[in-house]
C-alpha cells in the first residue's frame, strides 16, 4: 500500500502477526453483548448508544480520546459503577446470555466473575501473600491459599521476584511490581473476564512489556477488556479494537463507539473517518 | 541569597517562635502555679485516702474519675464509632442529613445545658437520682460529636482505591470495612477517643447535675449512688475557706493535669503501634 504522499509524518501502528491478525470479522462467541447501552453521571449522558460485543477469550481494546467514557463503559461491565450515587444504566448488557443488570443478580457476584486492574496500582496496605489470599479467604473459595498465591503469583510473573519476602508489605514493591501483584490478586478469585484501565499507565516501557506479554498469555484462559491510550500497545495485544470517542449532542458531550473490529482491520483500514485520524495522530 | 528573601526568613521564624511562645507559655505557667499550691497536699495520702474533712485525700475522687471515663469509653466510644462508620461507609439520603444535623446540634451544646437536660430527665423523671449511668450517658452526649466526627474523617481518608480494590475482588462491603478501611483507619479513631477522654476528665458541668458527690468510695452500681470525681473536688475545696482545702483542690487539678497527659501519651503510643502494624501489614 503506498504511503499517502501528503502525510508521510504519521504513523500507523501495525498489528503483529502473531495473535491479532488472525481475528474474525464477526465477534463468533459473544461474552458482553451490549446492545444500545446508556449510562447517566446525574443529567449528564456519558455513554450514547453503545453496542458491542465483546469475544470469548479474546483481547478486547477500548481506544479514544480522553473524557469518552472509555473508563465509564469498562465499569459498566462489572457493575462498578453501582458504587456511584445518582447514576443510571439503560439498554442491553448481556454477560453469558444473561442481563448483567437484571434484578436479583447480586454484584458482588458479578465481580467474582469480572476482576478488575485498575490504572493505578492499588495493593491493600497488606502483605504481598495477603494481598492475593484475602479475596479468596473472604469469599469463601474453598482451596489451600499457600497453594493459590503460589499459583496467582506465578501466573502474574511476579513469584520469583517475591517468593522470598511474601510477608513484606505490599508497598514496599515498584510499581510495575504492584501492578503485577493487582493482577495476580485479581487472578486469585478465578474470575472469567479481566477489565483492565490502562494498566501500563503508570509503568515503564519495560514493566508494560512484561505486562502486555502476561495479558497474552492470560489470553488462552480469559477474556480480557483494556483500556488504552497507546496506539501501539493497543495494536500489539488486541484481536479487536474497539473506538470511542466524544459527540456534541443538543443536551450536552457523550461517549459514543465509532466503530469495532478486529484490530488489524481497525488498524489498516478503517471505515470511519474519526477513526482514521484518532489512529495516525491527525486528531485535533 | 537576596537580602530580602534572608529578611523574609528571619521575620518568618519570629512570627513562629512567639506563636510557639504564645502556646506554650500558658501551659506551663498554669503547670507551674498549679504544682506550687498543691505542693502542701502532696503525699501518698492523696492515693490512700478518701475526701473528708481530717485528711487531704482523693481516693474516691480518683476512682470515680476513672470509672466515669471508664463508662465515657464504652458507651460515647461504641456508639460514635458506630455512627461515624455508619456516616461514612453507608448513609445516603435523609438519614445521612437527619444524623448529621443531631450531630451538629449535639456538638454546639452547651455542656451545662447538656447537664440540666440529663438532671431533668434521667435524675428527675426517671428517679434514677444522682448515678453512675446519668453521669456516664451526659458525659457521652458531650463527647459524642467528637468521636462521630473522627471516626467518620478518618474513614473517609482513607484512599477510594482500596474499596474499589475490594468491590472489585467482589469482596462484600463489611469484609472490606472490617479488613482493610477499618485497621487503616484505626490510629485516628483511636486519637478520637483519647481527645473525648481528656475533655471528659476536664468537664464538670455535665456531672455537677447528675452525678452528685460522696465521700465513700465509687461502687459499680450505675442508679441511686452518687459519685465522686476530681473536678468536683477542685470546685468545691476552692471556695473552701483554709489552705489546707485549697491544696487539695490544687492536688485535685494536678491529678487531672497528670491523667491528660497519661491519656494523650497513651493515645500516641497506641496511634504509633496501629500505624506500625498497618505498615507492616498482616493479615
Ligand atoms: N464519577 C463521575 N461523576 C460524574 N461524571 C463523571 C464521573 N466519571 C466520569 N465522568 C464524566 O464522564 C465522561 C467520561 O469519563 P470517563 O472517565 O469514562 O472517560 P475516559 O474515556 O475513561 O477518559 P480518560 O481517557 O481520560 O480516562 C467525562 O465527561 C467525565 O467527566
Ligand atoms: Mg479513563
Amino acid at each position: 500500500m503506498p504511503e499517502p504522499s501528503t502525510q508521510v509524518s504519521y504513523s500507523r501502528p501495525v498489528p503483529e502477526a502473531g495473535g491479532a491478525a488472525q481475528a474474525a470479522p464477526e465477534v463468533v462467541d459473544a461474552v458482553f453483548d451490549i446492545a444500545d447501552l446508556n449510562f447517566w453521571y446525574g443529567a449528564n449522558r456519558a455513554l450514547r448508544d453503545v453496542s458491542l460485543r465483546i469475544g470469548r477469550q479474546e483481547i478486547t481494546a477500548l481506544i479514544g480520546p480522553s473524557g469518552c467514557g472509555k473508563t465509564t463503559f469498562l465499569r459498566c461491565l462489572n457493575r462498578m459503577n453501582d458504587l456511584l450515587p445518582d447514576t443510571r444504566i439503560e439498554g442491553r448488557l448481556d454477560f453469558d446470555g444473561e442481563p448483567l443488570y437484571r434484578p436479583g443478580v447480586q454484584a458482588i457476584e458479578i465481580r467474582r466473575r469480572i476482576g478488575m486492574v485498575f490504572q493505578k496500582p492499588n495493593p491493600f496496605p497488606k502483605s504481598i501473600y495477603d494481598n492475593v489470599a484475602i479475596a479468596p479467604k473472604v469469599n469463601g473459595m474453598k482451596v489451600n491459599l499457600d497453594d493459590l498465591v503460589e499459583e496467582s503469583l506465578s501466573r502474574a510473573a511476579l513469584w520469583n521476584e517475591v517468593k522470598d519476602k511474601l510477608k513484606q508489605s505490599a508497598f514496599s514493591l515498584s510499581g510495575g511490581q504492584q501492578q503485577r501483584l493487582c493482577i495476580a490478586r485479581t487472578i486469585a478469585v478465578k474470575p472469567e473476564v479481566i477489565l483492565m484501565d490502562e494498566p501500563c499507565s503508570a509503568l515503564d516501557p519495560l514493566a508494560t512489556i512484561r505486562i502486555e506479554e502476561l495479558m497474552t498469555e492470560l489470553k488462552s484462559d480469559y477474556t480480557i477488556v483494556i483500556v488504552t491510550h497507546n496506539m501501539q500497545q493497543a495494536a500489539r495485544v488486541s484481536d479487536r479494537t474497539a473506538f470511542f470517542t466524544v459527540e456534541d449532542h443538543p443536551e450536552g458531550r457523550s461517549g459514543v463507539l465509532v466503530e469495532s473490529g478486529p484490530t488489524h482491520k481497525i488498524f489498516t483500514a478503517p471505515s470511519d473517518q474519526r477513526t482514521d485520524d484518532y489512529i495516525t495522530g491527525r486528531f485535533g | 541569597m537576596s537580602l530580602k528573601r534572608r529578611l523574609t526568613d528571619r521575620i518568618f521564624w519570629v512570627v513562629c517562635g512567639v506563636a510557639f511562645l504564645l502556646i506554650a507559655a500558658p501551659s506551663i505557667s498554669v503547670l507551674v502555679s498549679v504544682f506550687h499550691q498543691a505542693v502542701p497536699a502532696l503525699g501518698w495520702q492523696l492515693f490512700s485516702h478518701r475526701t473528708n474533712a481530717k485528711a487531704t485525700g482523693l481516693q474516691n475522687a480518683i476512682l470515680g474519675s476513672l470509672i466515669l471515663l471508664g463508662g465515657v469509653l464504652v458507651v460515647a466510644g461504641s456508639v460514635g464509632v458506630a455512627a461515624g462508620i455508619y456516616l461514612a461507609e453507608y448513609a445516603t439520603g435523609r438519614t445521612e442529613k437527619l444524623l448529621r444535623f443531631f450531630s451538629e446540634i449535639l456538638a454546639g451544646m452547651p455542656s451545662i445545658v447538656i447537664g440540666y437536660i440529663a438532671y431533668l430527665t434521667l435524675v428527675v423523671q426517671f428517679h434514677w437520682g444522682y448515678s453512675l449511668l446519668a453521669a456516664v450517658i451526659a458525659l457521652s452526649a458531650l463527647v459524642l460529636p467528637y468521636i462521630v466526627k473522627t471516626t467518620e474523617v478518618a474513614l473517609r481518608q482513607v484512599p477510594t482505591a482500596i474499596r474499589e480494590a475490594g468491590a472489585g475482588l467482589g469482596m462484600p462491603r463489611t469484609a472490606t470495612l472490617t479488613r482493610m478501611l477499618l485497621p487503616t483507619a484505626l490510629p485516628g479513631i483511636v486519637s478520637g477517643l483519647i481527645v473525648a477522654l481528656a475533655i471528659s476528665t476536664g468537664e464538670l458541668a455535665p456531672l455537677l447535675f447528675t452525678a452528685g458527690f460522696t465521700d465513700t468510695n465509687p461502687k459499680l452500681q450505675l442508679l441511686h449512688q452518687q459519685v465522686p470525681y476530681l473536678t468536683n473536688v477542685i470546685y468545691t475545696d476552692i471556695s473552701l475557706p483554709g489552705s489546707r482545702a485549697h491544696a487539695t483542690a490544687a492536688a485535685a487539678g494536678l491529678l487531672s493535669l497528670l491523667l491528660l497527659v497519661i491519656l494523650i501519651t497513651a493515645g500516641r503510643l497506641v496511634a504509633r503501634r496501629a500505624r506500625r502494624q498497618t505498615a507492616r501489614m498482616s493479615l
